[in-house]
């Protein structure tokens, strides 16, 4: 009988051994993180060590400067810290160009308010476009983009200098591979977007993200506004000037935007235009000529000035506008004193470009 | 023995006379008891379907269940502009004005706030703060209110601009008319109440019409007129008024907007005639 008991164990010891698994050889074990869910799945692992990090990204917080509204976010592409950090470095390399020697910061350099001093940029090719690069600042708040308005979002403009022939010359195909081979865009496109392949809409939401967080709202006239600091009398003068129909720039320059985000024609050319600016998107002889306000925000730092960058000076600038402007049928009533202009004397001359250098943030251009 | 029976009889006589049917002695309550003689207050009724928001046109004050036919007042605002009662055509030459200025018409846009319905009992809804109107932009000229509180309303009033309650820098950064229809600090503050630009004599000279709180002081005004058909209403603008009656005035107006005896005279004529309700 004991001996009996004691065989019944034996075999029940033996067929509850016989169903374990063999045991892995220890070269096999491989610690890792088992969830295929997790950033850092390791399909190979065979030890759940718990090391497994899970998608999030951070919020980016847009502080809305004193007098500008809210932002306009699309909805489907949040700020986040991870995205801004991927956009500015998608900015600033060539990689996005079809031979990799020219990146957007080469036309939008930071020192010159995100625009370039050259009246024309210079593609890839070595052709140059026929308009002057816009300064990328307060762009958040823009609700068109290019000087004709002819993207509604930073995420559709951005598409546009990557392919555009004289400009980057590249094909979206050959970006993807691109970044989808590199070492790192694949983890931070990943971090970012939670993403596994990336593609030209994940590009240009970060592109994006970076655009919105160039923003400038601390010049001398901000400060002033704040009653930090003093403007000089010249300056004060210049200030009147701007924000009476004396000098009449406010209409279009409007609000601490600096910019109304519509399209005019200020008087620059007879017709025909060489270049239809907002007709070309609209296609209404109405608005041949027209072209979007820029802000006027470091307006000092973003010379040449106008569409085609044909006034190197703020001088030149002001000196047009006094003139009146050409006559043109498209002419924006505003401008409308053809042939006698503001009449401001040349110390109002000087006064008004001194006011103007106000807006200048030093910080912008250099942090 | 025979007395005992007697005494029971009468007993048992009373006790029965005693006894009442209680139960609902409503003949249109769905329980009517026709034998009740006591009225125990538990009738129940057949539900009555219609609408139960009494704020809805078809409010059915004896409806029990609400059967979802609900239908809700929707206003509609039309804004119209003419000039010498033909409908502005823009971009011509083909106007003259009482001070014998040919002009035309590139621009007109202006702000409406407090647009407000009246009862004749003084019950009043406010239908929207503030309304912008840019005749380039087709939606601006069309306001639908849906679902408001029907009331028998008799009058609408609203204001030309903005009073100095709301005509300040900054109040409304997140409308459609921020930013270009800010009046700069510098002269007061606040927005433009409206942009009426264009030519006058020659393609070569501009005019800009543009009226708002000069130096601050408040040239809004309030409007008030009987209407007939609520559903759909008409705000009209004869443009040629802001320039006549009762003071003449041409166009121009360098230097309008720091200019406060033009806005006087401005407000004057808006009040008279410019606008009208159908």
């Amino acid at each position: 009988m004991k001996f009996g008991t004691y065989t019944f164990l034996v075999v029940i010891l033996l067929s509850i051994f016989s169903c374990k698994k063999e045991p892995v050889p220890v070269s096999e074990c491989i610690e890792g993180c088992m969830d295929s869910l997790a950033l850092n799945y390791n399909p190979e692992a065979t030890i759940e060590n718990e090391s497994c990090l899970y998608f999030s990204n951070t919020p980016y917080v847009i502080e809305t400067p004193y007098g500008f509204p809210n932002m306009n976010i699309p909805s489907d592409n949040p700020m986040t810290i991870e995205g801004v950090l991927l956009g500015e470095k998608l900015f600033k390399d060539p990689i996005l160009s079809a031979n990799n020697t020219q990146a957007c910061i080469n036309c939008h350099q930071q020192n010159f308010s995100f625009s370039e001093p050259n009246q024309y940029s210079t593609g890839i090719d070595n052709i140059q476009g026929t308009r002057n690069a816009s300064a990328l600042i307060n762009i958040g708040w823009n609700t068109s983009f290019n000087w004709d308005g002819s993207s509604l979002t930073l995420e559709e403009q951005a598409f546009e200098p990557i392919t555009n022939q004289i400009e980057m010359h590249n094909n979206w195909n050959n970006v993807e591979s691109e970044l989808n081979s590199h070492t790192d865009y694949p983890t931070l496109f990943k971090e970012a977007f939670d993403i596994d392949y990336i593609d030209s809409n994940h590009v240009v939401k970060a592109i994006a993200q970076f655009e919105r967080t160039l923003i400038s709202a601390n010049s001398k006239l901000d400060r002033y506004l704040n009653n930090e600091e003093q403007l000089t009398i010249s300056e004060l003068n210049g200030y009147a000037i701007f924000n009476t129909e004396k000098g009449d720039c406010f209409h279009c320059h409007a609000s601490q935007l600096f910019m109304d985000n519509q399209f005019h024609n200020n008087g620059l050319d007879i017709e025909p235009f060489l270049d239809l600016g907002r007709s070309k998107v609209t296609l209404n002889a109405l608005d041949n000529g027209k072209f979007k306000t820029p802000t006027l925000r470091n307006i000092e730092m973003s010379a040449p000035y106008m569409h085609d960058g044909r006034f190197a000076t703020l001088e030149e600038v002001v000196e047009h506008y006094d003139s009146g402007g050409k006559y043109s049928t498209t002419v924006d009533p505003l401008m409308k004193k053809l042939g006698i202009g503001l009449q401001l004397t040349n110390q109002e001359k000087i006064d008004l470009v001194a006011y103007l250098k106000t807006l200048t943030d030093h910080e912008f251009i250099t942090q | 023995m025979k007395k005992i029976f007697l005494f029971l009889t009468v007993i048992s006589f009373f006790l029965s006379a005693c006894k009442k049917e209680k139960g609902c002695m409503d003949p249109t309550a769905t329980n009517y008891n026709s034998e009740a003689t006591l009225d125990n207050g538990d009738c129940n009724y057949a539900p009555i379907s219609g609408c139960t928001d009494n704020s809805a046109i078809n409010y059915l004050a004896t409806a029990t269940t609400n059967d979802g036919s609900c239908e809700y007042l929707s206003v509609n605002l039309n804004f119209k502009h003419y000039v010498d009662g033909i409908e502005l055509v823009v971009n011509e030459m083909i106007y003259t004005n009482p001070s014998s200025d040919n002009y035309s018409i590139q621009t007109l846009r202006y702000l409406i706030s407090d647009i407000t319905l009246h009862t004749n009992n003084g019950n009043k809804i406010l239908l929207d703060e503030v309304h912008f109107i840019d005749i380039s932009i087709d939606s601006t000229l069309t306001l639908n209110i849906p679902q408001i509180n029907y009331q028998n309303y008799t009058s609408i009033s609203f204001t030309m601009g903005l009073d100095s309650a709301k005509n300040i820098t900054n109040l409304f950064l997140n409308e459609n008319f921020f930013p270009s229809f800010v009046w700069p600090e510098f002269l007061g503050g606040g927005y433009h109440y409206m942009q009426l630009e264009g030519d006058f004599n020659t393609v070569f000279n501009g005019y800009t019409t543009h009226t708002g709180g000069a130096s601050g002081i408040d040239f809004s005004f309030n409007k008030i007129f009987p209407i007939i058909d609520i559903t759909d209403i008409n705000i009209n603008m004869e443009i040629t008024n802001w320039y006549k009656n009762p003071e003449t005035i041409d166009l121009t107006t360098d230097g309008i907007m720091e200019n406060i005896e033009k806005q006087i005279i401005l407000k004057a004529n808006g009040i008279e005639d410019v606008f009208s309700v159908n």
